[in-house]
């Protein structure tokens, strides 16, 4: 095949027409040569156009492969004639004749005749042969009972099922079908109905399962490819972060920098108005929560008390307390029925609304300065319990697990799915952790700057696809959480961002509050959503494009 | 202004004698024997609760080091220094350590430190050829 591309697949290189293939070739012997080797596969259609075994310019396609899962895509495709044709014209056959032969044998019905071919492929997996073989004859049983030829089906099940000496659970439900014929619907697999049609083909498809792939192409894997691929694309798309983006086939996808909020839109105040002043506190206030059904506050003094209030009187409807000690932390439980708060002597402990303690966790579970968050099942609490130690505590199975760190943390953001923990360290890294089944570092961000205060960062964007965090620098930093990269550093606070929130129900609104006391909120760079209206009293605004 | 991070201390502490902040614990002091301009200063294998100043190079009393100065987080004064690197082999046990100078700090038994009226050349002074 001379000077011909090695970089096309089999199937469109013979498609090329000869007048086609001279602009390629340097020669008019060349062309000769092709046109005579093609003629030759007219006449030859059995015949592998040999010599190239693989394609792409990577060369780790295998072109045999290829074809073949083409071929499959056609067929599942419902284009008969193409499939058949490409076959003949690659030579490469989609599957070998005996497959084709007890494919259709399966479809048709003859079970006896299936196995045998089953045992003919050349299969070295026992197992293999054994389950394919069960699922046969048990397709076959369960078309005896339907046709009510029960002793029929009985022989089937002592003479051939039972032998094969497998999935003795299986033998003793169908035995049982025999038995009671209603209770044969609620034992039959969700695979078979009343069309037994189609039960023959959903039989195929199970068969195809077992056996392995190479010897029966799987249902849609050239889809499954193409999904994975447009899948690895998407995640390596950094600031992939609206759900309106259509992912063609045609070129790589790469969403643009503008999906990202980075303008600020609003800051401080514009539009929004004092509604009441909670007053109640002695010591300075840490915390602030709201209820899970929005209508209450909890708020925690430090090393005080915790209050909770009705946010729509300002009204303090409890106050919790322990007697010499203090609190340093609270939150809500996920169904708002208790609430839970982190005490200066180290324990946890959790109420009732009404004031009454339900539990207390004694020992080293918190620090004074700790965050205090719960898993939104309610199962896990999770505290900084020593300084370089993030405890993890299954409230209902007693179990304790410990995130350790080589640096001291300073605070923690936990995801809105429960599975990732976001941990701010002394050292000015931010360390991303899997928490679902074993303890994971998974990433790292670097960048922005921490060197006295507490500074939180968070989670946000479409699937929470980016990380956020305030800095001692005024700067808001966004990284890509998959790859680490830091894709924004935000100007425009002028003092230390202390905090971000990322917007949960619209992944292009940001909000961060900063030490030159005011709080921003950053959006998309449309123009319509640009505040324009004046204030006084010392309240700064942005006429966007910052 | 945002909330400090601080991190509580148990045990004999030695605190900021301005803010109380904690600062380093007495078992961690490696030596007694250092100098500084305002007294004696200790050398602690760790302190918490302070931020680091520029980088500079500074001829002591046991030769040349590369030191920061450190300042207490809560009030922001100047509390002691801490040896980057010492140009010295026999000083190399420094690096990485702190000295906090008796006279800004309140001991574990919450006692103050008179400071010695006479004020040597530079800031800072060094010793302990240990």
């Amino acid at each position: 095949m001379g000077g011909v591309e090695d970089d096309e697949p089999a199937s469109k290189r013979m498609k090329l027409s000869s007048e086609a293939l001279i602009h390629l070739s340097n020669g008019s012997t060349v062309k000769e040569s092709i046109v005579g080797s093609s003629r030759d596969l007219m006449a030859r259609p059995l015949q592998s156009d040999g010599g190239e075994e693989v394609v792409g310019s990577k060369g780790v396609i295998k072109k045999v492969e290829f074809v073949r899962i083409i071929a499959k895509a056609l067929y599942s495709l419902g284009y008969i004639r193409s499939g058949a044709h490409l076959e003949e014209e690659s030579g490469i056959a989609l599957h070998s004749s005996i497959i084709n032969v007890f494919m259709r044998q399966v479809l048709e019905g003859d079970w006896d005749e299936s196995v045998a071919t089953l045992h003919n492929i050349g299969l070295t997996d026992e197992m293999i042969i054994k389950s394919a073989s069960f699922l046969i004859l048990e397709q076959k049983f369960f078309e005896f009972l339907d046709e009510e030829k029960v002793m029929d089906a009985l022989k089937t099940l002592r003479t051939e099922i039972s032998p094969l000496c497998i999935n003795h659970g299986r033998v003793r439900e169908l035995s049982l079908s025999i038995v009671s014929p209603s209770h044969c619907f609620t034992v039959r697999s969700p695979k078979q109905n009343t069309s037994r049609a189609r039960s023959r083909t959903k039989l195929l498809e199970e068969l195809q399962k077992l056996l392995p792939p190479t010897v029966m192409v799987p249902e849609r894997r050239l889809e499954h490819l193409v999904e994975q691929a447009l899948g690895l694309q998407r995640d390596a798309c950094m600031f992939h972060n609206s759900l309106d983006e259509e992912i063609s086939l045609f070129a790589d996808h790469q969403c643009a920098r503008d999906q990202i909020p980075s303008y600020a839109l609003q800051v401080d105040a514009n539009g929004i108005s004092l509604k009441h002043k909670l007053s109640g506190h002695q010591k300075p206030v840490s915390s602030v929560s709201w209820s899970p059904d929005d209508h209450q506050l909890l708020t925690c003094g430090v090393e005080e008390v915790v209050r909770r209030w009705d946010a729509s009187s300002g009204e303090c409807l409890s106050v919790y307390e322990k007697a010499g000690l203090g609190m340093v932390s609270c939150g809500w439980s996920p169904d708002g029925k208790w609430i839970f708060s982190g005490v200066n002597d180290k324990s946890i402990s959790l109420w009732e609304l009404d004031g009454r303690e339900l539990e207390c966790w004694k020992g080293q579970h918190t620090l004074k300065i700790s965050d205090l968050e719960i898993t939104s099942d309610g199962k896990q609490i999770i505290s900084i319990c020593r300084e370089t130690a993030i405890l993890l505590l299954d409230r209902e199975a007693k179990v304790e697990r410990f995130i350790e760190e080589d640096q001291t943390i300073t605070s923690f953001s936990l995801s809105r799915d429960n599975r990732f923990l976001l941990v701010n360290l002394l050292n000015q890294e931010i360390h991303l952790w899997s928490i679902e089944d074993d303890l994971k570092l998974v990433s790292k961000y670097r960048g922005h700057k921490r060197t006295r205060f507490i500074i939180r960062s968070c989670f946000g964007g479409l699937e929470q696809a980016f990380v956020a965090s305030g800095s001692e620098d005024s700067l808001v930093y966004i990284w890509h959480r998959g790859t680490g990269e830091l894709i924004e550093a935000l100007p425009g606070h002028s003092g230390a961002v202390n905090c971000v929130s990322w917007n949960p129900t619209n992944p292009h609104m940001l909000a961060s509050a900063s030490d030159d006391r005011t709080i921003r909120i950053w959006g998309l760079n449309n123009l319509s959503a640009k505040q324009k209206d004046t204030h006084g009293n010392g309240i700064h605004y942005c006429n966007g494009g910052t | 202004m945002g909330r400090i991070f601080m991190i509580t201390l148990e045990g004999r502490v030695y605190s900021c004698k301005h803010c109380f902040t904690h600062l380093a614990l007495l078992d961690d002091i490696i030596s007694k024997s250092f100098h500084c301009g305002h007294g004696k200063a200790y050398l602690f294998d760790k302190v918490v609760n302070i931020t680091e100043g520029e980088k500079e190079e500074r001829m002591m009393m046991t030769g040349l080091h590369t030191v920061v100065d450190i300042f207490c987080v809560g009030c922001g004064s100047i509390v002691g220094w801490k040896y980057e690197a010492a140009h010295e082999k026999a000083q190399k046990y420094k690096e990485g350590k702190f000295i906090l100078e008796r006279f800004k700090v309140l001991g574990p038994d919450g006692g103050n430190y008179l400071a010695i009226q006479e004020s040597l050349v530079g800031g800072s002074s060094d010793a302990d050829d240990a």
